[in-house]
């Protein structure tokens, strides 16, 4: 029985082992900029350099209603119209790789 | 007559001693690690930054650009020479003419390039013309800054210059039109005044003394490989030049020392 629990403990770490550094490695990034032209660009990415073509973007206004729907471009880059009122941008890459931009953080 | 000599010696001394403090060619700006894009402001500089000493009045430059990229994306150049506006910079001896600009950085790597005008020592009738790297990054994505960016003299970092600890080395390769330059002199600096950008000026007080005059410019060499190593005792910019890389180098007739001078900021861990 120990030694069975040993060796579950054992698996546990190198399962550990296993998922801490790619999640560690691999960290989403994602940056919004106001072009001042009435548009919002956001460049996404993750911290190993890999890109981020084909992630899911939303723009969703303060009750969470998605106003607009899209994938990051080739280069990475999700450009839309700024909403009106309240809003924030979610870049959703699945589990553990999501990043929420609040609309009143984009500057120039 | 044996006191003469001895005056002549002493002042032939001093006239080669003057020269071994290095001119380096400074991109500077704060903060080269940003946790967000915004306007970013340089100042291009000629000086001597250990001491905030001497600094040179610079020409126009030939070449000001920066090579911006973010993740896989292909780098894109864009010329900044245009955007140079002509300042007095004053050390804590003088002013020299010099140059700043500001800079809208979005995400990854910003790797700014200078190829200054050559300048000329009259100590020691010759030029020197110092191309210049200095990389920002906003975010944390890295780009492309462990690429040469095709300068004829460059020193191509092998570690990421914006994300060094104090206590860390920083390996870097000297390049002459592509190819290592095996065993380059490599004179170092640190920027041991702060610079006042709203002043344009260096502060009066130095962050560090040196117990003597080898240890305000530091000389090491790089390897067969043209690859040097550099251990950081400090945090702050520090600046890297291997000197006369091109064995040809000239300007109007006369020799020019063509280097390749780069920046890198260290933090300390805290």
């Amino acid at each position: 029985m120990k030694l069975r629990l040993s060796v579950l403990t054992f698996a546990a770490m190198v399962l550990g082992l296993l998922m801490i550094p790619a999640v560690q490695a691999h960290t989403p990034l994602c940056s919004c900029y106001d072009n001042g032209d009435g548009s919002v660009t956001c460049e996404g990415g993750f911290s190993d350099g890999s890109s981020a073509a084909g992630v899911q973007m939303r723009v969703e206004d303060g009750s969470g209603k998605v106003l607009i729907q899209g994938k990051m471009d080739d280069d990475s880059e999700f450009t839309f119209d700024k909403p009106a009122g309240d809003y924030k941008v979610q870049f959703d890459a699945g589990d553990g790789h999501q990043i929420t931009v609040e609309g009143k953080e984009i500057t120039e | 007559m044996k006191h003469f000599i001895t005056t002549i010696s002493t002042l032939a001394i001093l006239a080669f001693t003057v020269p071994a403090f290095a001119h380096f060619q400074m991109i500077y700006t704060p903060e080269s690690a940003l946790n967000k894009g915004g306007k970013i402001p340089l100042a291009i500089v000629f000086t001597h930054p250990f001491e905030a000493g001497h600094t040179m009045d610079m020409g126009t430059p030939e070449q000001f650009f920066v090579m911006r990229s973010r993740g896989e994306n292909t780098p894109k150049k864009t010329d900044l020479l245009p955007t140079l506006k002509p300042i007095k910079w004053t050390s804590l001896t003088n002013a020299g003419a010099a140059y700043e600009t500001q800079y809208s950085a979005r995400g990854g790597d910003h790797i700014f390039c200078l190829v200054p005008a050559p300048y000329y020592e009259g100590e020691e009738d010759a030029y020197i013309q110092q191309s210049t790297k200095m990389i920002v990054n906003a975010g944390g994505e890295p780009g492309a800054w462990m690429e040469p960016v095709g300068l004829d003299c460059e020193i191509v970092p092998l570690c990421k210059p914006y994300d060094r600890w104090t206590g860390n080395v920083f390996q870097g390769k000297v390049l002459f039109k592509g190819k290592p330059v095996a065993g380059a002199e490599i004179e170092i600096e640190f920027l041991n005044h702060k610079p006042l950008l709203d002043q344009k000026a260096f502060a009066k007080d130095a962050f560090a003394t040196a117990p003597q005059a080898a240890f305000v410019l530091q000389t090491i060499f790089a390897d067969d490989n043209g690859v040097f190593t550099f251990g950081i005792p400090k945090a702050g910019w520090w600046g890297f030049a291997a000197l006369g890389i091109d064995p040809e180098g000239s300007f109007k007739g006369k020799e020019c020392s063509k280097d390749a001078v780069i920046w890198i900021q260290a933090k300390d861990m805290k």
